[in-house]
């Protein structure tokens, strides 16, 4: 009899123990995965997806029995578009995760922002096998060649935007120099009475240190301004109007 | 969430094929682009764009034509000096070219199209340079340099800060050449540009 109760003792302490380890064990487990799942998703709602599946669906118009079949080639496009969306995220996830992993490691972010970025990056995985199947689905092979082609797209993409940047530069430039061009002309022909030594010297200078490789050009332009600073100003103008 | 999607209101024109979003208008934009694209496809023999390579060599020599003809235009052998109507005549060709490399097919390899443009724009460049248009010329040198980062493109960068100092433009000038020469090394012309941006400072001083 005293035996049993001395042994219950122990036992009770042990049960007690096990038992809320365990409640708060699957506690903190439930509670990890309730907000890994309300986290922030790392990017905004992927639209060419959303297209794409919307077109796959396409519910059928008001008074029609069956909605309209989708052409396979606007399918196609769709795809298309959807795979180089994929790209420009996964471009963007190899670029922030470097970055981000020192940030973390220092401390400087939270750890949410780090599991936000995972959680992205396994999406983009399994949404890379969706493209690849439907992409097979819809033309042999093609699952083998879309992120390539999406790819050269993006990249081309951004290939044209850097050229029409810099180019718009170069018109506001232009219309920026045909004033300044005439200010310093106006300039020239008020000194042409009086005319300064000072600015032949200094245009002498310039010219003057050329290489035989850029002496087409310079020949061309360079000495007509620097020899008379008054004469090169207005052959300038002659010549550009032409 | 692999599974889930948003149902989007499209509508599908049954003759013309056109997708239209009449109640959402922020679709609008990716539908054109869309449109767009389903339009280049068409035309395609698949209605898949082909692997980027290899690549259909026509395009190519075709800009490659361009661009000789261009620089056959610019330099004739007989006179020094290009004369002004050569120079346009140049200008115009390398455009040409310009368009072709720029207007390849979105899939075909960016890659390429950053080494055709690159080259064009460099020459375009110089024909600028050799009318005078100095702005031009200092926007497509630019170009040139953007499109091709590396050693290799020294001409283009030299080009640029040719610009710059003919406009009166000598701390730009200064900046890009220090620079150029960063990306490229001691190349002899951009040195003596270097020198020549640094006596018209001293000049400036004194």
């Amino acid at each position: 009899m005293i035996d049993l109760i001395g042994l219950a003792v122990p036992f009770a302490y042990l049960g007690i123990l096990g038992g809320s380890l365990a409640t708060f064990f699957s506690l903190y487990k439930k509670r990890k995965a309730a907000k890994s799942t309300s986290l922030e998703p790392w990017f905004g709602p992927h639209v060419q997806r959303n297209i794409y599946l919307s077109l796959l669906h396409l519910e059928p118009q008001p008074g029609q029995e069956k909605a309209t079949p989708v052409p396979d080639s606007i399918l196609k496009a769709a795809l298309l578009q959807r795979a180089t969306e994929d790209i420009r995220r996964i471009l963007a996830i190899k670029a922030t995760k470097p970055p981000l992993s020192q940030l973390l490691s220092r401390g400087s972010v939270g750890d949410e922002l780090w599991q936000r970025l995972l959680r992205a990056e396994k999406e983009m995985e399994a949404e890379l096998r969706d493209v690849v199947e439907e992409a097979n689905a819809l033309a042999t092979n093609w699952g083998q060649t879309i992120f390539q082609s999406a790819h050269e797209m993006v990249q081309n993409e951004i290939v044209r935007e850097k050229v029409a940047e810099i180019q718009a530069k170069g018109k506001s430039d232009r219309e920026w120099w045909d004033k300044e061009r005439a200010s310093i002309q106006s300039k020239f022909m008020r000194e042409l009475d009086g005319a300064k030594p000072a600015e032949t010297s200094k245009g002498a200078a310039s010219g003057g240190v050329n290489s035989d490789e850029d002496a087409v050009l310079v020949e061309g332009g360079g000495p007509s301004g620097s020899r008379s600073g008054s004469r090169g100003g207005t052959g300038k103008k002659k010549k550009s109007k032409k | 969430m692999d599974e889930t999607f948003t149902l989007l209101p499209l509508h599908l024109d049954p003759t013309s094929k056109a997708i239209t979003s009449p109640n959402d208008t922020t679709l609008t934009p990716h539908l054109s682009t869309l449109h767009t694209l389903h339009r280049t496809l068409l035309s395609l023999p698949s209605q898949i764009p082909p692997p980027p390579f290899p690549t259909n060599p026509k395009r190519s020599a075709q800009i490659q034509k361009m661009r000789d003809q261009g620089n056959a235009s610019f330099k004739p052998k007989a006179t020094a000096h290009p004369a002004q109507a050569q120079a346009h005549e140049a200008i115009k060709l390398y455009t040409y070219g310009l368009e072709m490399a720029l207007g390849r097919p979105s899939w075909e390899p960016s890659q390429l199209v950053r080494e055709e443009a690159s080259a064009l724009f460099a020459n375009r460049a110089q024909a600028y340079m050799a009318v005078k248009m100095w702005a031009e010329g200092a926007a497509d040198a630019e170009t040139s340099v953007e499109l091709k980062r590396g050693p290799g493109n020294a001409k283009a960068w030299w080009r640029r800060g040719k610009c710059l100092v003919e406009m009166g433009r000598w701390e730009e000038a200064g900046e890009w050449v220090r620079q150029a020469v960063e990306v490229e090394g001691e190349e002899k012309e951009l040195v003596e540009l270097g020198k020549e941006i640094e006596a018209h400072f001293r000049q400036v001083e004194r």
